[in-house]
């Protein structure tokens, strides 16, 4: 079959995403059906099949998210209000939007890597955590168990003051 | 004029201390935000603003607790109630803002207390949580009443603040994001602005100046 010639293409934007916790990555099918579920609240049916939202890639505490040019303002808003992906709270947080792959690809590799220095066990209030100490001062506090995992945000600051 | 969210809970009430509170803020671009309960401070170059919530039904204890932190150095925050409630706490010097208006009946902020809210420099609170966290009927619900707030705020020009209200890194928003979140339901980018900066003026008021004889 011919393809379709460019100009009567549909024009698209990608935005690029930073995740946060940036570890572990979130599956990129869980993390579509959560952005679609996002879009959908917000605007309804038949806005979502006009924006077409699709996630692009994911990792590396980075996302990219494709949608038709124009919508890609409703689609950060949509963002904003995703909270969670599969059970697991996220947040996601536009950091460019680009009218190319390419485009964004560079910017990635010129982005910093997330970089988790130390995972360590710790005692805190009682509980057993673990410990995900990142670049700077961030230190992350998973607790330890099969039912109810808290998730603690310090400073190393905080640990050292308890 | 430094961009403040207006509420966040850090540790014991959310899951986040306020160190790391204030170093997500700073990265996201704030300049400050005000922590109930905290000490002023700063930290990762970011002010903490301490305040006070009331959350109280009773009128009278609520005016008690209003005049006990007036000047305290702490903002003073009332959660709203009914009509009645609204109107004689609005009327009270010391408080700074009202927060909670989505959680109260619609006829409960008129244009009386919209009036009175602009005659005291008392700031509205537009809770921006529950447009993030609820969906469907619920934030429906919320977004209907903020667009009558901004109806209320065109005509009386009361002061507005923004708040994420959130209890954990995660909730935190910044205020490009918030800029999109407010253009739901019709608040302008100027009015966003004007919201994000107001605590600065609730902290420090602009005052007349007196020329002594």
């Amino acid at each position: 079959m011919k393809p379709r010639p460019p100009t009567l293409r549909e024009k698209k934007r990608y935005l690029l995403l930073r995740i946060d916790p940036p570890t572990p990555d979130p599956d990129p099918k869980d993390l579509y059906f959560s952005v679609l579920d996002s879009v959908t609240s917000l605007y309804g049916d038949a806005e979502a099949a006009r924006m077409m939202p699709v996630v692009i890639s994911c990792g590396s505490g980075y996302a990219i998210v494709r949608c038709i040019r124009g919508y890609e303002e409703k689609l950060r808003i949509a963002i904003v209000t995703l909270t969670s992906v599969t059970e697991r709270r996220i947040a996601l947080h536009a950091v460019a939007t680009s009218g190319t792959l390419l485009a964004l690809r560079r910017r990635v590799s010129g982005l910093s890597p997330v970089r988790v220095e130390t995972i360590s066990s710790l005692h805190f209030r009682d509980r057993e955590y673990t410990a995900r100490r990142y670049q700077g001062q961030k230190v992350d506090l998973q607790e330890k168990g099969i039912n109810r995992q808290e998730l603690l945000f310090l400073t190393q600051d905080d640990l050292e003051g308890l | 004029m430094m961009e403040t969210d207006a509420c966040i809970h850090p540790y014991p009430v959310g899951t986040a201390s306020v160190r790391r509170m204030a170093m997500e803020a700073g990265a996201l671009g704030f300049g400050s935000i005000v922590v109930p309960g905290e000490v002023a401070g700063v930290y990762h170059g970011v002010r903490i603003i301490p305040a006070v919530i009331i959350s109280e039904a009773d009128l009278r204890r609520v005016i008690g607790q209003i005049r006990r932190h007036a000047n305290s150095g702490n903002l003073v925050f009332v959660d709203a109630g009914d009509n009645g409630f609204n109107r004689a706490v609005l009327a009270q010097k010391g408080l700074n803002a009202i927060r909670c208006l989505h959680q109260i009946p619609k006829k409960a902020f008129d244009h009386i207390s919209a009036r009175l809210a602009y005659e005291n420099s008392i700031a509205v609170e537009i809770d921006l949580y529950p447009l993030i966290h609820e969906k469907g009927i619920f934030r429906q619900r919320v977004l209907n009443r903020y667009n009558d707030l901004m109806r209320l705020h065109s005509r009386y020009h009361f002061p507005l603040i923004l708040s994420s209200n959130a209890c954990s890194v995660l909730d935190l928003r910044s205020p490009d994001e918030i800029r999109l979140l407010c253009s739901l339901f019709g608040m302008e980018k100027d009015d966003t602005d004007g919201a994000l900066q107001t605590i600065s003026t609730l902290i420090s008021p602009v005052e007349s100046v007196m020329v002594a004889p």
